[in-house]
């Protein structure tokens, strides 16, 4: 069932958590609220969850407007960040409470909880209790008590931050073909833009209750809509710098820098002239041998993660930018270096407010 | 350092026993004398110097007391008094502290309820003996056990609400929202998900209500002038009278209204240790 929020705003006291959010989901969507903390994804989730009124605005799920609609009558399932499990009920107690509450048939329940645990590979431990279990089968303990039915929409809220690195990655993979079996709407709130990346059909990155972007995972890294969600996504981040366009010479300057733009960026770039470059370290190409057109940089320090190089350079007017280069490159701290700005691939943003000038056309 | 600092080796054992002994010692002494008393006839009760062991022991005081007298319809209506308020302000206190500890008033008016309830722990019971007086009178409930009940529960309904809102409140809220999720009512979720949680320290709140009801003296003594609402307390105290101090009665009904407390709390011992430390460790 999709998911839509009309101008949905939530305000505690004065202060405005959520503001004027539109937003809407396809069926069988994964959607990611992703976001810094405080920019109001948790509470989003928690009003469609209905923990949370809602202050205006309208949230439906189908056709149908739910704010009035108690929390218990939503057909929806959570999983919380704390897993939320029943501490003094078993494993199977804890899978079997939406239908038990539900008043589903004994054998029934027993068939859907042995289901359920033989799929997420829980069987083992249905007659033990949640503090015996450790925090992956607690995970999975709360995932089965979240699919052992079949809701309207499933709800998540950081379900995968409170597992160790090796385990996150893997349980993600696995929340994602869970989810594609199921085809249940998802709406999936994390700050871990890796999680958002690998997971969603769409992403939604919010930022102080404003919704910044809603948009596939790949347009959200290639063509952000604004300087924040251009920050926010990617790692190492992106890189900026602050400088002019100038049209007459068709080039970006910062300082002494003077970079020529190709001749479709300079089209879209609309008489902005204040303007902040922005590329992603990808596109920063390094070499320590002298190249002609190259800009010359000095390398500030370099960290090797083994399958590449993380080069940190200062520009000669004092930027700092990062350079992604092949896990065989090798530079002494302060030693000179050259690089290049693949500018087809930039990105401009207003100077002022921020927002992206000339979006990269969508990849074909 | 295992095992070290205080109770450390043999001298540090015999400290730490010794005093634990001398504690144990000087609580049950009266205790003690008091049980001793019930069973020695007059002769023996006040003799210099005191008999600690050796005295024929004897059951007269035990039946003067309650087939002779009205003790055994004391320690009933003492029952029925104690139990009923007990539940009465565990179940009415319960309720209050979950709304307390759980719903956003406005105004901060959680906090200020929950002061106001206290407030009414904070002056001396016995500034308000006359006008609940005067009230029951009107209500022709004087010398009734209902009078008794309702004293009671308004009484311990204060502990009861400032007990169990810091049991709600130790409990996570997400434990009840996951219930809601699921599909249950906000009823529902107290009774199977938070109720079975706070349990220890509903057992824990209920003896000391039900110590504090049993043992109540003041009120028994301005509501209830006949057998037929006389607790307890009230009961031993009127056997001092203007001609005699019946130690031996008095002794053996204390020692009766000492068993069922005794009992309940050995029963409960289990959730009381860990009611009180609810919320201490983490598990």
């Amino acid at each position: 069932m999709n998911v839509s929020f009309k101008n949905v705003t939530k305000s505690f006291g004065s202060s405005v958590v959520v503001d004027d959010l539109t937003l809407s989901t396809e069926d069988g969507e994964f959607v990611v609220l992703l976001g810094p903390s405080g920019c109001g994804k948790t509470t989003t989730l928690r009003m469609l969850a209905g923990l949370e009124d809602v202050t205006s605005g309208d949230i439906l799920i189908g056709a149908e407007r739910i704010n009035n609609i108690p929390t218990q009558a939503r057909d929806i399932a959570m999983v919380f960040q704390s897993y939320a499990l029943y501490p003094h009920m078993t494993i199977a107690e804890n899978i079997a409470y939406p239908l038990r509450v539900r008043k589903t048939a004994r054998a029934e329940i027993e068939r859907r909880v042995k289901q359920v645990a033989t799929m997420l590979e829980i069987d083992k431990l249905l007659s033990r209790r949640p503090r015996d279990l450790s925090g992956g089968e607690r995970q999975r303990v709360a995932l089965a008590r979240a699919i052992v039915r079949s809701p309207k929409v499933y709800l998540m809220d950081e379900p995968l931050s409170n597992l160790d690195a090796r385990l996150r990655v893997q349980m993600r993979g696995e929340l994602k073909r869970l989810q594609h079996e199921l085809g249940t709407t998802t709406v999936y709130v994390t700050h871990d833009q890796a999680e958002a990346m690998t997971l969603a059909h769409r992403v939604a990155v919010m930022r102080a209750g404003r919704l910044q972007q809603f948009d596939t995972p790949m347009n959200i890294y290639n063509r952000p809509a604004n300087r924040f969600v251009a920050e926010f996504v990617g790692s190492p981040s992106m890189n900026f710098i602050e400088g002019r366009f100038r049209a007459a010479e068709r080039v970006f300057t910062s300082g002494n820098l003077a970079l020529p733009l190709p001749d479709a960026q300079i089209e879209r770039m609309n008489n902005h002239e204040r303007v902040t470059l922005g590329i992603r370290p990808e596109h920063v190409h390094v070499s320590t041998m002298v190249r002609d057109c190259w800009t010359p940089a000095t390398v500030y320090v370099t960290e090797l993660m083994g399958n590449e190089t993380f080069v940190f350079l200062r520009l000669p007017g004092g930027e700092k930018i990062i350079a992604r280069a092949g896990a065989d490159f090798r530079a002494e701290l302060e030693m000179p270096a050259w690089v290049r700005f693949e500018m087809e691939r930039a990105a401009f943003f207003d100077a002022e407010s921020g927002e992206a000038i000339n979006r990269n056309p969508e990849p074909r | 350092m295992k095992n070290g600092g205080w109770g450390s080796g043999a001298g540090g054992w015999g400290l730490k026993y010794g005093l634990a002994g001398l504690a144990v010692l000087s609580a049950l002494l009266p205790v003690y004398w008091m049980m001793t008393i019930s069973l020695k006839k007059e002769v023996d009760q006040f003799a210099v110097p005191p008999k600690w062991f050796a005295f024929s022991p004897t059951l007269a005081h035990y039946r003067d007391a309650f087939v002779e007298r009205s003790f055994g319809q004391y320690l009933l209506t003492s029952a029925i008094v104690a139990v009923v308020s007990t539940i009465c302000a565990i179940v009415l206190g319960t309720l209050a502290a979950y709304a307390l500890a759980r719903f956003r008033l406005p105004h901060k008016l959680n906090m200020r309820l929950a002061l106001w309830i206290l407030s009414t722990r904070m002056f001396p019971p016995i500034v308000t003996a006359v006008p609940l007086f005067l009230l029951m009178s009107d209500v022709r409930l004087l010398d009734t056990r209902p009078a008794l009940i309702i004293v009671y529960t308004a009484f311990n309904l204060p502990f009861v609400v400032w007990m169990m809102r810091g049991f709600f409140q130790e409990i996570p809220r997400e434990l009840e929202e996951a219930a809601r999720v699921d599909g249950d009512s906000r009823l529902g979720a107290l009774r199977r998900v938070i109720l079975p949680l706070v349990t220890p320290g509903l057992a824990a709140t209920a003896v000391f209500c039900l110590i504090i009801s049993w043992n109540e003296f003041l009120f028994a003594l301005t509501l209830t002038q006949t057998d037929a609402a006389m607790t307890l307390p009230v009961g031993i105290a009127g056997r001092v009278t203007q001609y005699e101090i019946e130690w031996g009665v008095m002794s053996a009904a204390g020692v009766v209204a000492m068993i069922p407390i005794l009992v309940f709390a050995l029963a409960v011992q289990r959730y009381l240790v860990r009611g009180l430390s609810l919320g201490a460790v983490k598990g």
